[in-house]
């Protein structure tokens, strides 16, 4: 019956017999549990100590090194076939020292199905300070409607100034979203002004032909009436 | 021998401007194509993009440079055309009323200059850019100022109301 430190150190967790072992055992050594306990608190801080110090070890490795974060937000609250689509690119440096020669590459919007119309979808910067971001904006033209799924752009950098290769990774990604045809969308948006027109051209017939007989009839039969006064 | 030591001595007179200089631009020039937001119903941030070319007298190729657009600086993106740089914001389309805008453009020592400014105080105008892109943002529209629906009711109102008043007209008349 090992005691924990939660457990009474006079009577212990058992049971009636063991108990009053436990008070006999407490009893002539009384000096022993509390090293225990002592003993046991100053292994936890060694460990404590030891994770610290490797946490902290390995944090210092990101002094000199950049870390970039980067992520892909399209910026429409509707997407719509034949109207501007944005999409902005943000990139973080995280780490502690400048990212070199960082590029963007986009690869995923298909050109028969998407149309660029201002901005570059492969770009790069020489430089971004730690503790910086820099953001790109590309606007596209959907081509085609339907559901598309919107992956990730891949960004290359060097972390550091020796560093022997490019680190490669990706920008988030949006996930897939629908492009509603261009007729579905004027359909709910558009001003409709000439169906209204034409509403009213249809309505005209039904309030001009009752008035058109009043008009007649009072033209024909309408003597002038004696002013009461 | 004079003589090549006065040609040397010019050659080198020639030449040494041109070699300080080397990092900045001579006589820039500019090509813009911008783009603005113009819808605001199906984008939810307006943007500006610039997209510019600029080449130097004296050949100097994939600039650092930065731009300072609407109080902000911003480091240029630089594509993979020559000479094709990139300037893009984006914000809340309140932000980024409509009007002109300015896009003052520097290279490293400009905008270095800049920053001390900054930093000290001074005014900004000071530091001299290489070369500033103005821009005409017309807004964004937010649809039709007055629904369709709404004009065909109050029309319809309009009409309801001639023909009950003239009724009521002719009524009180009999």
């Amino acid at each position: 019956m090992a005691l924990t430190e939660g457990d009474d150190p006079l009577y212990g967790s058992g049971s009636g017999f063991s108990k009053i072992l436990l008070v006999r055992h407490v009893d002539y050594f009384p000096l022993l549990n509390t090293g225990l306990l002592a003993a046991r608190r100053k292994m936890k801080l060694w460990v404590l100590a030891v994770l610290i110090s490797f946490a902290g070890y390995s944090l210092s490795e990101e002094e000199n090194v950049a870390r970039l974060l980067a992520s892909k937000n399209v910026l429409n609250q509707y997407l719509v076939e034949g109207r501007d689509l944005t999409v902005q690119y943000t990139i973080f440096n995280i780490g502690g020292s400048a990212a070199l020669d960082v590029n963007l590459k986009e690869e995923s919007f298909p050109e028969q199905d998407f149309e660029v119309v201002k901005g570059n979808l492969n770009v790069k910067w020489e430089r971004i300070a730690p503790g910086t971001n820099v953001s790109h904006v590309v606007v596209l033209r959907p081509l085609q409607f339907g559901y598309f799924n919107f992956t990730a752009a891949e960004v290359s950098y060097k972390p550091s100034e020796n560093a022997a290769s490019a680190v490669v990774g990706f920008t988030s990604a949006p996930g897939e979203g629908g492009i509603v045809g261009s007729k579905d969308f004027d359909r709910k948006f558009s001003p409709h002004v000439l169906d209204w027109l034409v509403f009213a051209i249809m309505t005209l017939p039904s309030l001009t032909i009752p008035f058109l007989l009043f008009y007649r009839s009072k033209s024909r039969y309408d003597t002038p009436k004696p002013k009461k006064n | 021998m004079e003589f090549a030591g006065k040609m040397i001595s010019l050659v080198v007179l020639l030449v040494v401007p041109f070699v300080v200089l080397g990092d900045s631009c001579l006589s820039p020039e500019v090509k813009a194509e911008t783009y603005t937001t113009t819808e605001a119903i199906v984008s939810t941030e307006t943007v500006f993009i610039v997209q510019f070319t600029l080449t130097c007298k004296n050949k100097v190729r994939d600039m650092n440079l930065y731009a300072d657009i609407n109080g902000r600086t911003l480091p240029v993106t630089k594509t993979d055309k020559p000479d094709l740089y990139q300037v893009s914001i984006s914000d809340d389309h309140k932000k980024l009323s409509s009007g002109k805008y300015e896009v003052r453009l520097y290279d490293e020592e400009g905008y270095s200059m800049l920053r001390k400014a900054q930093r000290s105080g001074e005014s900004v105008d000071s530091v001299k850019p290489v070369t500033s892109i103005t821009f005409n943002h017309p807004g964004v529209s937010k649809g039709p100022f007055v629904q369709s629906e709404f004009v065909a009711v109050v029309i319809a109102v309009l009409v309801w109301y001639f023909a009950y008043s003239t009724r009521s007209q002719l009524q009180s008349s009999n």
